[in-house]
């Protein structure tokens, strides 16, 4: 189906998160921080991106600003997996370029149902 | 690429709107990567009086800022005195423009039909 | 109810918070020793966030609650708005242990919050200044209304941001019908399309929303474009609301944390650990396996070439692939078990901890230096070396370093130091924990001894003997212990630990400086090199490093002693003669003693004479646990098959050893 790439330092969430979108039929690639993740976005493409905030290397919100600038990712939707529930993080987010968020916790089928969501 | 081929084409009177027209192949995955591309293509064919062409039969994928881009292109089109033609639009096309609302700006014949 | 099972990311849940943990302590106790490194701030933070998000995502609740306190703390910190202050790092470092203790207790599904854990997360609450835990209320959806007029107009940014209209479009349509009466391009777009960034967007569209929606529905669209459009959202104007044919859904109140564990005591049943384990291992040592197997596939090519049609002029091609692949083979090997190699620094990394903790408890300051500890040691010794490695440390500064003022007055610097050194040496690992505190008392160490009836009174002993007395079992007693270094164990036990891991604990120490314990352990517990030998129709290995030598013995060398145990005479000494066939009931083995061979096998500087009937060769054995496919063996460390399928026992030295010199000293 869709091409994803999940990015965050927690190996159980990232592959809770992983395991979840390949059972429903997408591929996805994993990174664990924000730089990792750019370097395996700029030799790909993927329709969506899936990212933590705090991440050590490069976290989600410098991230995203990356990605942004890349022409291959302007409009590729990317949302924050966050536990904030405060808005500022959103904001920092979204002031980045990120498209959405996804509150932690959430559970397989919340996640489904926004990468369902954000993918149309 | 594939609009280019076709843009050459128009000498070969296949088709009788292709006589003296431009003809542009929007290409399969229509969204904002792409446009930069389409956007140099549609502004190579803008020329007054012109009659263009669009194909839209391969799009697969398209997004608000490709039916934006055909939308702006159009009013400039006419402002200028050219016309618009379609040779074919997909469903995927034609079911974006519908739900924006922007089907009739577009005069986008239905799926199939040219 | 889900349709993924979480369960399965429990346990990779749980290795990571550990790992979190470990490092939010050591980052904590690096704060504490005065560094002002912003980067630790950030560390000990995104551990705690990192748990709680985990722990909310696979539902453990009490886990969730406890770090969500603690993180809103963190996160004053890290916004700056906290200082970092001696409380507040001993509260956090009682928070990485009662941490630690709710996940383990999670992992073995006891209940999770208790007593403990519940008073101190309200000293956390307390020291958030009254911020607690912030409910995340969801606001009670207003009535739905008819239907919806809904004014939305793209800021340039909103492309850019990942959000289309077309996809919000899609989900309006799902709450009822979507009519667009009017889309418009803004005044605002470029006159010429040339000046078109496209990934600008310059539309607008008046839209209308047919069907009983809330609001909230509504809104939920939008949620992620605050500040990315103009948007005005109003009741539908015509069409009379219908009467309200559904009740309005009630506020949900926001789900609170699962209610603390009830308050059976802690059952104290060891849990059986039933981890199968994990291990993570570096890619480097991967791409290393992949190649060796790139040589491998080489090589087996090139040898069925030859095999195709092979001609004797071709043997020493066959004799050079077939070297090659022993090479390889033997290469391949090391690799596979370097994956279970791990470093000890994650051992080593308890101890910043353990020993700040008992510098302020018993008043004495230490200087704790750490070296080797990218040494790597097995995984399954890793998770075994801890326990005694924490009771020689907490000995070492319990009962070898000095009181500052003693050290004073002893012309030595106030502040101790404590070294842990790891390192290879031959095909052992080497972990060292020494002290420059006052050494072994000899003569307390002595009496306490003929007090005990170890020794007999008035017997000379060597210093080497006097350090060996506290490694005897009865040695050191509850009354001795005190309640750090003590809990009833002594040193009979750390050295019980390191020989069930095949390795051995020694001391070397002096008066006035200080004392060395070293532990020696194998490389690896799962392959040995070994004699195979033949008892009667059974195979038993002798691991090879125990091996002194082997001899066949002219039946005057053997002497019988009292108690009908037999010895004979080697280097100066006399050895007890073991038979393995009796010792392990062979049948049909040789019994007359000048017929068979007798292998002379070493444990801790203790020497006995196994009597086998034969060697059959010296071949390496991957170790399989005896204890996991049938029970624990006496004088067996384990089963191994052989190249011809047949399966062997691997002798334990350590314990051969013991039971030889008792029927010896029967």
């Amino acid at each position: 189906m869709a091409k994803i790439l999940a990015v965050d330092d927690s190996v159980s969430m990232r592959g809770m998160v992983a395991f979840t979108l390949r059972g429903a039929g997408h591929e996805v690639a994993e990174a664990e921080n924000g730089q990792l993740a750019l370097d395996i976005a700029r030799g790909s493409s993927f329709d969506l991106v899936l990212a933590d905030v705090n991440m050590p290397v490069m976290d989600g919100i410098a991230m995203v600003r990356e990605l942004r600038a890349m022409d291959a990712y302007k409009g590729v939707p990317i949302l924050m997996l966050t536990t904030e529930s405060h808005t500022e993080k959103k904001m920092e987010g979204k002031a980045a370029g990120a498209t959405g968020w996804l509150v932690k916790p959430f559970d397989p089928e919340q996640l489904l149902a926004t990468v369902k969501r954000v993918l149309g | 690429m594939a609009g280019k081929r076709a843009a050459k084409q128009k000498d070969d009177g296949r088709e009788p709107a292709a006589d003296d027209a431009a003809v542009v192949v929007l290409p399969p995955d229509c969204r904002l990567a792409a446009q930069a591309a389409l956007k140099a293509e549609l502004l190579g064919v803008l020329e007054k009086g012109a009659i263009v062409v669009l194909d839209g039969s391969q799009v697969e994928r398209a997004d608000t800022a490709a039916l934006q881009l055909l939308v702006l292109f159009r009013r400039e089109l006419q402002a200028c005195g050219g016309t618009l033609d379609w040779r074919g639009a997909s469903e995927t096309l034609n079911e974006a423009a519908g739900l924006l609302g922007l089907a009739q700006i577009l005069e986008l014949p239905a799926a199939g039909l040219a | 109810m889900s349709a993924v099972d979480l369960t399965q990311f429990h346990k990779t849940f749980f290795e990571e918070s550990r790992e979190g943990l470990d490092a939010m302590e050591a980052a904590l106790l690096a704060l504490d020793s005065g560094s002002t490194d912003h980067e630790l701030v950030h560390t000990i933070f995104r551990a705690a966030h990192s748990i709680k998000g985990g722990a909310a995502t696979f539902g453990f609740s009490d886990v969730a609650a406890f770090t969500h306190v603690a993180e809103s703390l963190l996160e004053e910190v890290r916004s700056e708005r906290r200082a970092v202050e001696a409380e507040l790092i001993d509260l956090m470092l009682r928070s990485v242990d009662c941490l630690r203790a709710m996940l383990a207790r999670s992992s073995s599904g006891q209940p999770v919050a208790d007593a403990d854990s519940e008073a101190l997360r309200g000293e956390l609450m307390r020291l958030a200044s009254g911020e607690a835990a912030v409910a995340t209320v969801v606001a009670p959806k207003a009535a739905p209304a008819n239907g919806w007029d809904i004014r939305f107009v793209a800021l340039p940014h909103l492309l850019q941001t990942g959000n289309d209209p077309l996809r919000l479009f899609r989900e309006l349509q799902q709450l009822g019908r979507l009519e667009v009466r009017r889309a418009f391009v803004v005044d605002r777009a470029p006159a010429r399309l040339a000046d078109l960034d496209p990934s600008q967007c310059h539309l607008g569209w008046e839209l209308r929303l047919h069907g009983a929606v809330a609001r909230g529905d509504v809104d939920a669209v939008f949620d992620w474009l605050d500040g990315d459009c103009e948007l005005a959202v109003e009741a539908m104007a015509e069409e009379t609301p219908a009467a309200a044919a559904e009740p309005a859904p009630a506020g949900v109140p926001a789900a609170t944390p699962a209610p603390a564990a009830d308050p059976r005591p802690a059952r104290e049943t060891a849990v059986a650990s039933s981890e199968g384990g994990s291990i993570r291992v570096g890619i480097d040592k991967v791409d290393a396996l992949i190649n060796m197997m790139g040589e491998l596939v080489i090589t087996q090519s090139m040898l069925s070439d030859i095999g195709e049609n092979f001609q004797l002029s071709q043997l020493e091609r066959l004799r050079e692939g077939l070297l090659q692949l022993e090479r390889t083979t033997r290469e391949l090997q090391e690799s596979v078990m370097r994956i279970r190699m791990l470093p000890i620094g994650s051992v080593f990394n308890r101890f910043p901890r353990l020993v700040r903790d008992l510098e302020r408890k018993l008043g004495k300051q230490v200087k704790l230096e750490l070296h080797g500890e990218h040494t790597e040691l097995d995984k399954t010794v890793l998770e075994k070396i801890g326990d005694p490695l924490v009771h020689l440390v907490r000995n070492a500064i319990d009962h070898g370093l000095e009181m500052p003022a003693q050290r004073k007055a002893a012309g030595k610097a106030e502040t101790g130091t404590l070294k842990l050194n790891a390192y290879h040496e031959g095909g052992n690992i080497v972990v060292q924990i020494s002290d420059d505190g006052a050494g072994l008392n000899h003569a307390a160490i002595v009496a306490k001894a003929q007090q005990r009836g170890l020794i007999a009174a008035g017997q000379e002993l060597s210093d080497a003997e006097v350090a060996e007395l506290i490694f005897q079992p009865g040695f050191s007693t509850a009354a001795q212990a005190t309640d750090l270094s003590g809990r009833g164990v002594g040193m009979d036990v750390v050295r019980r630990n390191v020989r069930d891991l095949g390795g051995s604990v020694g001391v070397r120490s002096e008066s006035g400086k200080g004392s060395v314990f070293t532990i020696a352990l194998p490389l690896t517990l799962a392959i040995i090199d070994g004699l195979v030998t033949a008892v009667g129709h059974e195979r038993y290995i002798v691991p090879l490093t125990s091996i002194v030598e082997s001899l066949r013995l002219r039946p005057e060398a053997v002497r019988r002693i009292a108690g009908g145990g037999e010895v004979f005479h080697f280097r100066d000494e006399y050895l007890p003669i073991m038979r393995l066939h009796r010792a392990f009931g062979c049948a049909d083995a040789i019994t007359d003693i000048e017929r068979g061979i007798v292998v002379v096998i070493e444990d801790d500087n203790r020497r006995v004479g196994l009597l086998v009937d034969e060697l059959l060769g010296q071949q390496q054995a991957v170790i399989k646990s005896l204890e996991a496919h049938y029970r624990r063996v006496q004088g067996v460390s384990g089963a191994t098959i052989l190249s011809d399928g047949s399966v062997a026992l691997i002798v334990d030295v350590g314990g051969v050893v013991r039971l030889g010199r008792r029927s010896k000293a029967a």
